[in-house]
């Protein structure tokens, strides 16, 4: 696999991790915190869409 | 019946190999440091030491047998890995990165070493601290380059994008710089060395197990250690593949902090 794209693939699961931990950890929190049960989701989903988001503005602009 | 199938099974005796096969006991005295891996470590250090000292010391215009293969691995981290991806600044990181690759090959390569036979790297504490080393050399080699100020708005902000937006990706790009990639990149190596040892355990002590059972199980443990046979050869290709990766993102995080944009 050329350098790049490895670069490339590490980079985008690194994001896309990160994304899931954070929102989705603070969609849990929020959960905790105001008892209610769908924050995490929708943590996870705007954490998602944030990592993609992401990934796009770095790799899929040029 | 079913029961007593079990019983029997548990009868048999056959422990499976676990996380427990990879915390060895000290080889003398009471205390962890001198433990298996711990001298491994050391071994690998007189080795690749060794080994190079002896391929360099009587070098030559026409290369010998050794004076070659050492230039090779050299070479190869050299121009393959810090000229190609980090570029005209390479040539101060090359020491870095070859000892990174030199060390960490060698201690996974013994995961197949006949008489060692355990990959240092799956005990977790020493990725943690390779890729803690190249967590401090990137951001260091960073801040220095650019000012902490710039570095760390640069990867903050990324430059062209609407700012509400920075409330969603400024938290990611913040966790991926100093969370993720250096836990990624310690885990990937730990968890390729200790499945590759576990699967190796799994075949052999379970052909092993199968020659000690009935005629019928006899019969089938060479194919059990035709297959441990088959994953060590595939063990070799992922314990190089692995010391190269974890080398190659090294030079990448770097090449990251030294450029202008990320």
């Amino acid at each position: 696999m050329p350098k790049s794209e490895e670069n490339a693939m590490w980079s985008i699961f690194g994001y896309l991790l990160s994304g899931l931990l954070f929102w989705g950890g603070f969609g849990y929190g929020l959960d905790k915190w105001l008892d209610k049960n769908y924050f995490t989701l929708i943590g996870l989903l705007v954490g998602i869409s944030g990592a993609i988001y992401l990934v796009w503005l770095r790799f899929g602009r040029e | 019946m079913r029961v007593q199938l079990l019983s029997e099974a548990q009868g048999e005796g056959f422990v499976p190999p676990s996380s427990g096969d990879f915390e060895l006991p000290p080889i003398f005295g009471e205390n962890a440091l001198t433990t298996k891996p711990i001298f491994l470590l050391f071994l690998s250090v007189i080795l690749i030491s060794a080994f190079f000292i002896l391929a360099s010391r009587k070098a030559a215009v026409v290369p010998s047998k050794l004076q070659f293969a050492g230039e090779s691995v050299y070479g190869f981290v050299r121009n393959g890995l810090a000229r190609d991806v980090i570029g005209h600044e390479f040539l101060r990181f090359v020491p870095y990165l070859f000892t990174l690759f030199t060390f960490i090959l060698v201690n996974n390569v013994f995961g197949i070493v006949p008489l060692l036979q355990f990959p240092t790297m799956s005990r977790i504490s020493f990725p943690y601290i390779l890729a803690l080393s190249v967590y401090l050399v990137f951001h260091y080699v960073g801040i220095r380059k650019q000012g902490a100020f710039k570095y760390f708005k640069e990867i903050m902000f990324m430059p062209g994008v609407p700012k509400a937006a920075y409330i969603l990706i400024t938290p990611l790009e913040i966790l991926t710089f100093f969370v993720v990639r250096p836990l990624t990149l310690a885990l990937r190596l730990f968890a390729n060395m200790f499945a590759g040892h576990l699967l190796l355990l799994v075949f052999i002590l379970g052909g092993e197990h199968l020659l000690q059972g009935v005629i019928g199980l006899k019969l089938i443990s060479p194919f059990a250690f035709g297959i441990g046979i088959v994953l060590t050869f595939f063990e070799f290709m992922v314990q190089c593949l692995q010391a190269y990766i974890f080398t190659l993102l090294a030079a990448l995080y770097i090449a990251g902090a030294l450029a202008d944009e990320h």
